[in-house]
């Protein structure tokens, strides 16, 4: 059974639908990229991922567990307990600046699922430890270079445990020099095992880090295959032509 | 202008200016504890969607804004005892006059901030796993109180000058005493300009406070 399991997703916003009918798996040691032109539906996945969405219709599972089941007008039923499974960076960092690196990195824990500030405090010293941010933790956003406030969001994602991580185009925001140090966190991630569903532009990174590439477009998955198989050999023409177009664009 | 310059009541005046001091300072200390407090809960009250709280939230934020604070305060000196029979001291009647008219503005001021909060947060806190008041008690809140704080402050130092008013319903402010010594001494140059310059001694410390503040505040929240 897969580990991930989108079944007939249905995501309007008003009269615009994004999904109508979206099916996707993930197995528990995936890490799924996810491509397309923009207004695809990337972004908006992930967002229904982390139960930020309302939708209309179909269900996602997450393990063993039903974690979101649609139904139209608002009476989507969502379990919360899985819901903090999961764990979300976002694009533009969304640190809380009123806190410092290690007030950030602590908030939820302590406030949200009452570990102690002690136990708290030692871990995110870890965790920024692992990231090289260790001289950081008393640092306030404002403070930061932004590849250092992505790492800070991704260490405070990681807090919770989460069972699965989404990434919404991490990088997008940053200074192209600042991008490696970022998507190094993530291949050390990757490494470490961590299932993880990530958006993202670049399609270097995508090829290194994806076990499994996913080209949507309107809604719909296109073509999904491990990433040597998708840049390498398509076998979609929209697949073709949506890589010509951003390889040519980039190279 | 052959006019000449006598210092010489108004040095001997000065206590008495002072305790008309002490007596504007109590009056905008209260003033400012009502405008934060009430304005605090006006605010709350403002953003949630139940219009039976609403509407007069919106009356009475607008009532204050858009009339002179001189009305409002001789209207409750006047009219509050009459219409509800208490019979307050005028010290009291201004401290809840300059409150009540503090507290409209700095509601705006609370509300403005909590609405700058990027949405993003909301969405933050819930990845977080966050509930409503967690986020609100812990994320936009703590946000928001920053933001507010130069305006709050600015609002403030407002309501000490604009206490000035009450030396109308003879409350024995600073401007009370001044008017009365400079008519007493025939001195109205030298004792309202000294008047003048201790409203100005108090002011423009905490104006240029609000620069620095502001400065602070701005360079926190940019990120």
């Amino acid at each position: 059974m897969a580990f991930v399991e989108i079944d007939g997703l249905i995501k309007r916003y008003g009269t615009l639908s994004i999904f109508e009918g979206f099916d996707l798996n993930m197995g528990s040691t995936d890490r799924l990229v996810l491509i397309g032109p923009s207004g695809c539906g990337k972004s908006t996945l992930l967002r229904c991922m982390m139960g930020l969405e309302d939708i209309a219709g179909g269900t996602i599972r997450l393990g063993d567990d039903d974690y979101i089941d649609g139904a139209p007008n608002g009476k989507m039923k969502l379990n919360r307990q899985v819901q903090k499974e999961v764990g979300m960076v976002f694009q533009h960092y969304t640190l809380f600046p009123h806190l410092s690196v290690l007030g950030n990195l602590c908030l939820a824990p302590v406030r949200s699922r009452g570990i102690k500030k002690s136990e708290a405090r030692d871990k995110a010293l870890g965790l920024l430890e692992r990231f090289g941010l260790a001289d950081r933790a008393n640092f306030y956003p404002s403070q930061l270079s932004g590849g250092q406030k992505q790492r800070v969001a991704i260490a405070r994602a990681l807090m919770l445990d989460p069972k699965l991580m989404l990434f919404d185009e991490v990088t997008s925001a940053l200074d192209p020099e600042l991008v490696v140090e970022v998507e190094n966190t993530m291949m050390e991630l990757a490494e470490a095992g961590m299932p993880m569903m990530i958006v993202t532009h670049d399609m270097h990174f995508a090829r290194n880090i994806a076990t499994q590439v996913v080209f949507q477009e309107r809604g719909k998955v296109i073509e999904a295959a491990p990433p040597k198989d998708l840049f390498g050999n398509p076998q979609q023409d929209r697949t073709r032509d949506f890589l010509r177009n951003v390889l040519h664009i980039e190279g | 202008m052959n006019y000449e310059f006598n210092w010489f009541y108004v040095k001997k005046a000065l206590p008495q200016l002072m305790d008309g001091l002490m007596v504007t300072l109590q009056l905008t200390l209260w003033a400012n504890i009502i405008g934060l407090v009430l304005g605090f809960i006006v605010a709350i009250g403002m953003l949630s969607k139940i219009r039976m709280i609403v509407w007069p939230l919106t009356a009475y934020i607008e009532f204050f804004r858009c009339t002179p604070a001189l009305i409002q305060l001789v209207w409750f000196f006047f009219c509050v005892p009459i219409l509800f029979n208490v019979w307050w001291s005028a010290e009291f009647m201004g401290m809840l006059a300059l409150g009540l008219n503090l507290a409209a503005f700095n509601a705006e001021a609370y509300r403005a901030a909590i609405q700058a909060i990027p949405h993003a947060h909301t969405d933050a806190s819930t990845a977080l796993g966050l509930n409503v008041l967690q986020r609100i008690i812990y994320v936009i809140l703590p946000q928001a109180l920053i933001l507010a704080l130069p305006v709050l402050i600015t609002n403030g130092i407002g309501i000490f000058q604009q206490s000035a008013l009450v030396a109308l319903i003879s409350v024995q402010d600073l401007m009370y005493e001044g008017r009365y010594i400079a008519t007493q001494t025939f001195r109205p140059i030298e004792t309202l300009t000294t008047v003048a310059l201790i409203y100005f001694a108090v002011s423009f410390p905490v104006s240029q406070a609000v620069t620095l503040v502001e400065r602070r505040t701005k360079r926190l929240l940019a990120s």
